[in-house]
């Protein structure tokens, strides 16, 4: 064994084939090794240094599904509602900002343009309704938030609760504003 | 002898006809994922397996283990301990992160359980997510305790902890930082590279509250960045999906209170340093 270390150790192709013959110069084996001391060494070098990312590009590595295989859940749902009601919200105050820069007439104006297409008050009542939705969503949940800020409220029994809770006061302030 | 050996074959020919005649099979899907990197022009794909639930044990990981034993040793997942404790077989298990060890074979038969590894990762093979940036971010939290003074080398004696002090660790110290809670969040996921995630996070908070601890002032002002804690936005997940019952939402909400300064860290009920002081006086 120790013999056919030293082959494999150095690049001496008359040592590689006599590692072939290995069981017939078993007892040469200590005087061969002993006249082959070449071993080299490599210092040792730290591994490169290679970007996590780039490291996994190189490897052609795949990412793992998540949005489309993660369950729905309400606490990872009611977060991205809250997203998208406060970017509806910054939509109608950039439409509004926009519309009184750009708009020729006055809000008061299109009001009653709208009274004028004489809609039945069930579907006035919906749209307001809809207009004012992520209103109070976001005005609710922003409550919610504020209290968790606090470091409270943020058990799962708590945040389940406090996430039904929070949708019943957005569809009664969604509601009201669609009633005034 | 040879009775015994006549009727120990016996009792167990009538074991076999037990189980396979007398219980119906009853035969459940598992759909897993799949992907090789030898196989670098295949895409990943998700193979169905059919596991006898009557000749397997009741957790997802020993189904995965019966796969792999009886019909395909190609799959590849991390296991160790298959008791919660090492967190290694963290996966993705009909769309919740868990560790399958302690999660049970759901007994619905109608529906196949989807196994995926953790979500948003690099995928080394199969259920095997590449965890290192995972634990760089470990790391950079620097997780060990540091005095301001440093005992001298043999000379080290016991820090004190009150009792009170010591309850603060309880349900941060007991997170075997599977990243079940960080590979759950959204923001981990679109923002994993400088986002630390629940799961470090809540290291952090464990070494920052920690009444042993001097480093408190320099852990805070290392994450004070728009995005080492602030990308957390309360979704919970985390707190969801935590296969040891932990709370890394409520710990990141309370680095969140050091940090504004709505909340200052007690000092020590009882000195840390006591009993060094007591033998240097001695």
């Amino acid at each position: 064994m120790n013999f056919y270390c030293c082959a494999r150790l150095s690049n001496k192709s008359l040592l590689g084939s006599l590692a072939k013959l290995r069981p017939a110069l078993r007892t040469a084996q200590y005087a061969q090794s002993a006249t082959v001391p070449k071993i080299s060494f490599k210092p040792y070098e730290p591994p490169k240094d290679e970007h996590f990312d780039l490291k996994n590009e190189r490897l052609n590595r795949p990412m793992s599904p998540h949005l489309t295989i993660y369950k729905p859940q309400l606490t990872s749902l009611l977060s991205v509602t809250h997203r998208a009601a406060g970017m509806i919200l910054s939509g109608y105050i950039t439409a509004l900002g926009v519309g009184a820069l750009v708009l020729p007439n006055d809000v008061a104006h299109y009001v009653t343009m709208i009274e004028g297409l004489n809609l039945s008050p069930a579907t006035i009542f919906l749209a307001k309704a809809c207009l004012a939705a992520p209103l109070g969503y976001h005005f609710a949940n922003g409550i919610r938030h504020l209290y968790w800020d606090t470091a409270k409220g943020l058990t799962i029994k708590e945040v389940y609760s406090t996430g039904y809770a929070m949708l019943a006061g957005a569809v009664a302030i969604s509601l009201f504003l669609a009633a005034l | 002898m040879p009775l015994l050996r006549l009727t120990s074959g016996t009792f167990g020919q009538l074991r076999t006809f037990a189980t396979s005649s007398a219980l119906g099979k009853r035969v459940k899907t598992f759909a897993v994922y799949r992907w090789n990197p030898d196989e670098p022009d295949k895409k990943p794909y998700t193979q169905n397996f059919e596991v006898d639930l009557d000749d397997c044990a009741p957790m997802v990981l020993d189904a995965l283990l019966k796969i792999k034993n009886e019909m395909d040793p190609t799959l590849t997942f991390r296991r160790s301990c298959r008791e919660g404790v090492c967190g290694s077989c963290a996966m993705n298990i009909d769309g919740v992160n868990t560790l399958a060890c302690i999660s049970h074979i759901d007994h619905n038969l109608s529906k196949p359980t989807k196994v995926y590894p953790l979500p948003h990762m690099y995928v080394v093979k199969d259920l095997v997510p590449d965890l290192t940036n995972f634990y760089r971010q470990y790391q950079s939290i620097e997780p060990w305790l540091q005095r301001d003074n440093e005992a001298v080398k043999g000379k080290e004696t016991q820090l004190l902890q009150d009792v009170e002090d010591r309850a603060k660790l309880d349900g941060l110290y007991e997170c075997v930082l599977c990243a079940c809670c960080s590979t759950s969040c959204p923001s981990y996921w679109w923002n994993g590279d400088k986002y630390l995630g629940p799961a470090v996070l809540m290291q952090a908070y464990r070494w920052i509250i920690d009444s042993r601890d001097d480093a408190t002032s320099k852990r805070l002002s290392n994450l004070k960045d728009t995005y080492s804690v602030y990308r957390c936005h309360t979704i919970m997940n985390c707190t969801r999906t935590c296969p040891k019952g932990l709370n890394p939402g409520r710990a990141i909400a309370q680095i969140k209170t050091l940090l504004s300064g709505m909340v200052k860290k007690q000092s020590p009920i009882m000195d840390p340093a006591g009993l060094q002081k007591q033998s240097a006086s001695n």
